[in-house]
């Protein structure tokens, strides 16, 4: 039986809108919450970052390749068209590193237990495929000028590393 | 000459954010590495004064890699760079001799102090 707590979710979405603001100088607004059977991601970019400790499971932050564009600009101001280039994905890959991480240090506030995360893995391209281990997960759009920002949390609690995948974060792969 | 530090991170954008900071104020990049099994090497190989180290790399990370240099060398100046929510690693690591730690998403200006404070 799928056990997911919303109470897991604020958390990312509370991380997601300061980091994003932080980092980048872009606004995010709340978006709508639904519920996904399995994670699929909706636009261009993915990241994922698997979590395990008294949570187990993945976040996939999923969004459309101008805004993503818009933030590595933002963070990588005064480098070169190619730099920012090689560095686009890495770079994004650090945001999800760092949301992740502050999601986390504010689910492990009053805990003895504590969540540990696992390095993001990132792609991007059209007709992108994500295959990850089969999981439910409750989905926080978020909303910025540059385009929107899908959050999905699908992690449960009590289980093991193993059991939930957490140390393979997915395997992404261009379909078509 | 300026002091010479190495840079450890396993994602290329913080060290060049971290090398972008350090190098306009008077450091010299002595080299970096892109995870803990690569970082203990180095270190022995260039010696540099300081390292700066993040926590979750692949291969081997940065509490395993600071435990191993502190081993080698306990004069070693290290400073964890980190995103929040490694907290015990973070307390691991303090507890092993890193000299500060740095939150992401952290400022230039915060870096570059906890460098210099490690450099005294």
């Amino acid at each position: 039986m799928v056990k997911i707590n919303a109470a897991h979710v604020n958390p990312f979405v509370e991380a997601a809108m300061r980091v994003v603001t932080q980092v980048a100088g872009i606004q995010v607004r709340r978006g709508h919450l639904s519920y996904k059977a399995k994670v699929e991601p909706s636009f261009g970019v993915s990241i994922i970052v698997g979590i395990y400790g008294f949570l187990t499971g993945q976040i996939v932050y999923s969004l459309e390749g101008r805004l993503a564009e818009r933030m590595v600009d933002k963070m990588m101001e005064g480098k070169s068209p190619q730099e920012k280039k090689i560095l686009f994905l890495d770079c994004l890959g650090e945001v999800a590193n760092m949301i992740t991480g502050n999601a986390t240090a504010l689910l492990n506030r009053g805990r003895d237990q504590t969540l540990n995360i696992t390095t993001p893995t990132i792609a991007s391209g059209n007709n992108l495929s994500v295959h990850l281990v089969p999981k439910a997960a409750l989905v926080l759009g978020l909303i910025t000028q540059y385009g929107p920002i899908e959050i999905s949390v699908a992690v449960e609690e009590g289980e093991t590393l193993q059991e939930a995948g957490a140390s393979d974060p997915g395997l992404l792969s261009e379909a078509g | 000459m300026g002091k010479r530090v190495m840079v450890v991170d396993d994602a290329n954008f913080m060290r060049t954010i971290v090398k972008d900071t350090l190098a306009p104020n008077g450091f010299e990049i002595a080299g970096e590495a892109a995870n803990g099994t690569e970082a203990v090497q180095k270190y022995a190989q260039l010696k540099p004064d300081l390292v700066t180290m993040d926590i979750t790399m692949k291969v081997k990370d940065g509490l395993e890699a600071a435990r191993e240099i502190l081993s080698a060398d306990p004069d070693a100046r290290i400073v964890m760079v980190t995103a929040l929510g490694q907290e015990k690693m973070l307390m691991d690591s303090i507890a092993l001799g890193v000299r500060d730690f740095v939150v992401k998403p952290f400022t230039r200006e915060r870096i570059l102090s906890a460098v210099e404070k490690a450099l005294r």
